[in-house]
């Protein structure tokens, strides 16, 4: 121990690591500072968390179109522990949120924000705009469905505002959203706000202990007592819960990935994070030229009062129903955020699981063990197994190279005969895309085996299942609730212009066997 | 011996010569920095007509949605945009090319026969089958892109 304490002395007297720990820990507190003031412990450990994930999931992750979805996947399916980092980055954002708002809270209802603590409060505000900053950037890192279409969005809002075209330039980076943009939002997210976040979290505190800590509203009688050990451990014990709680939601809940980007998807609703909710919802209120009112004024408003808040209200009195203005203002701003946020959350349509496996997405399980395939997607062969290969191409590409898999280019040359149907095709793509998405294939009876194919092979081309397949006949989602029983659907099926002459169905008698033409009309049926 | 004053004036020069040699660099980085930043700024797109269905497939007055394959440059890599182009036949020779994105906030529009109108999933925007705005928020109809017909092969331009 002597040794220890040796090179301790050795090491102050050559650095002054004494002093600073002194200084650092020991400030007095006064009496009467109780567990409201370590909201903004909980903060700096979250921030703390999302620093260090960040940095980990940077060893993984990859900013570009081909590659930023794959690698994600990777970290949630091949890191170890890889779900849950990602889990406690994309909680932990949520959490930051919360805390800073209630930190905030906790200000304003305390009255810390006045001298001579107003540029405390701005940075503060700073703070809370980075912290925002970061939510919307990390939302397109991984090039996901939602990430897409949600910085589609944000890009459109920017070039709504004053020098749209030219911010909105600035932010895509490109022509339109691709690689360039991508790049650009992981080097503000990486480096450009960490910096930012850093620098003002730095003069955050040093500004907070220059003026001291605002305290209790009444001068409470005691001794002051110093920050370490006492009101140290107030923030520990909560932080440590704070944490075992993002800890829980991180193990406990898989972080969302949706399916990958596809620019020309229509069937996509994007809807933002709950905490942009309430700004999504108000969009809706101010239609046509109003919208920058939603979008740039009452926001920019909200952000002008919160930065000139202490200047405002200068008035040295803390006690918060002495404010009345300051404290009715934010509650009517926050019951507003509540209400728009569940208004919006009411309004987003339940997600359909990337994952989830759709009967084209079966019939494509079946077809890919086709002699055509495997002789080149077989480990060993020209090409890897399908199940292990990553969907790069675009969808026309790969459908031309799924009937005709010697051609380079779609449309060089007519699909030769006994090639695979056009709608088989899509069964295999839509096969890939679950593969991709996580999805293991589950365990299905062969009926349902047989009738996926069946619809994979000769339905798919005019009618629609779970959102895949074609449009020109009746979407076949609910057949079985439209009051026609098996039975009817296999006559309908086998001949139906038997039940209706002018019927542009064709008939599958003598195409399906009566096995095959019973699976199907059972399915069908059996899909309420 | 020194005169306070001309130590003063030299104190005064030195620090303006720092002061302006560092402006100077900031000046110079800050011009190449803030160059390299706003370079999408003076972008341009390139036109190029592609040929996207043919007149005799298209059914009149009902809005056809045809995937354009556009190559262009992403940055470092090529990219071929699938971008979907509604045609609209509306008489024999004539066809309109209504651009799939909403005017609103850039999602993309479909096209929804039993209801007759073009909708977007993101906050609700409808259009006719000619893009003109029906209900919710879009600012402007759809845009419509350049067609020609050219014997039986319908061209955009985009």
């Amino acid at each position: 121990m002597r040794i220890v304490g040796n090179l301790v002395d050795w090491l102050d007297s050559r650095t002054g690591i004494r002093t600073a720990r002194k200084h650092l820990l020991d400030e007095e507190l006064p009496a009467g500072v109780g567990w409201w003031f370590v909201t903004g412990s909980i903060l700096l450990m979250l921030l703390a968390v999302q620093l260090i994930t960040g940095v980990v999931l940077t060893m993984y992750y990859v900013p570009s179109p081909e590659f930023a979805y794959d690698s994600v996947f990777y970290i949630m399916n091949n890191v170890a522990f890889g779900r849950v980092l990602r889990g406690l980055h994309f909680f932990g954002a949520s959490f930051i949120v919360v805390a800073a708002v209630m930190h905030m809270l906790r200000v304003v209802a305390l009255g810390s924000y006045k001298a001579p603590r107003e540029v405390t409060w701005v940075t503060g505000v700073i703070l809370l705009l980075v912290i925002l900053g970061f939510a919307l950037t990390g939302y397109l890192l991984p090039w996901d469905q939602k990430a897409y279409w949600a910085t589609t969005v944000t890009v459109n809002i920017a070039r709504s505002g004053p020098f749209g075209t030219w911010i909105s330039a600035l932010m895509k980076g490109g022509e339109s959203l691709g690689s360039l943009t991508l790049l650009r939002w992981y080097s503000a997210h990486v480096f450009l706000l960490p910096a930012a976040l850093i620098g003002f979290v730095v003069a955050h505190l040093y500004l907070m202990r220059r003026h001291g800590i605002s305290g209790a509203l009444k001068k409470v009688e005691g001794q002051p007592k110093p920050f370490y050990p006492y009101h140290a451990l107030k923030d520990t014990v909560v932080s440590a819960a704070v944490f075992a709680l993002l800890l829980t939601f991180a193990i406990m809940f898989k972080p969302p990935l949706d399916a990958l980007a596809d620019p020309t998807d229509a069937s996509y609703v994007p809807r933002p994070e709950w905490y942009f909710l309430s700004l999504f919802q108000l969009l809706k209120y101010f239609p046509g030229p109003l919208e920058p009112l939603a979008t740039m004024v009452i926001p920019g408003v909200i952000v002008g009062l919160l930065v000139l808040l202490p200047f405002l209200d200068s008035h040295p009195d803390r006690r918060p129903f002495k404010r009345p203005a300051v404290t009715g203002g934010f509650a009517i701003i926050g019951a507003a955020i509540i209400v728009l946020t569940y208004l919006g959350y009411k309004d987003t349509p339940a997600h359909a699981d990337p994952a989830r496996w759709t009967p084209l997405a079966l019939a494509g399980r079946e077809f890919v063990a086709d002699p055509q395939c495997v002789r080149c997607h077989a480990q060993g062969g020209a090409a890897n197994p399908i199940a292990n290969t990553r969907v790069t191409r675009d969808q026309e590409w790969l459908l031309a190279h799924v009937r005709d898999p010697e051609i380079i280019a779609p449309g060089l040359r007519p699909i030769p005969s006994g090639a695979m149907t056009e709608s088989q095709a899509r069964s295999i793509l839509s096969y890939m895309k679950k593969v991709r998405s996580g999805g293991t294939p589950p365990q299905v009876s062969e009926e349902v085996a047989t009738a996926s194919m069946i619809f994979g092979r000769f339905c798919a081309a005019c009618h629609t299942i779970d959102g895949e397949g074609g449009t020109a006949g009746p979407d076949l989602t609910h057949e079985g609730s439209r009051g026609h029983d098996a039975k009817w659907l296999k006559d309908w099926i086998s001949e139906p212009e038997t039940i209706d002459p002018a019927a542009n169905m064709p008939s599958f008698l003598g195409r399906l066997t009566d096995e095959q033409l019973t699976a199907i009309a059972n399915y069908l049926a059996a899909r309420k | 011996m020194h005169s306070s004053i001309g130590d003063t004036d030299r104190r005064k020069f030195l620090s303006r010569t720092i002061t302006a040699v560092h402006a100077a660099i900031a000046g110079v980085v800050g011009v190449i920095i803030g160059g390299a930043i706003s370079s999408p700024i003076f972008g341009r797109q390139e036109e190029t007509w592609l040929p996207a269905a043919s007149l005799t497939n298209l059914p009149e007055n009902e809005p056809t949605p045809v995937p354009l394959r556009i190559a262009r440059e992403d940055g470092y890599r090529e990219v071929i945009d699938r971008r979907i182009v509604f045609l609209v036949r509306t008489s024999n020779d004539q066809v309109t090319a209504l651009d799939s994105t909403c005017t609103h906030l850039g999602c993309r529009v479909s096209w929804d026969a039993d209801a007759q109108l073009f909708k977007c999933p993101c906050h609700g925007g409808q259009y006719d089958q000619m893009g003109t705005v029906k209900a919710g928020p879009p600012p402007a109809a759809l845009t419509r892109l350049t067609t020609r017909v050219n014997g039986d092969q319908v061209l955009v331009r985009v």
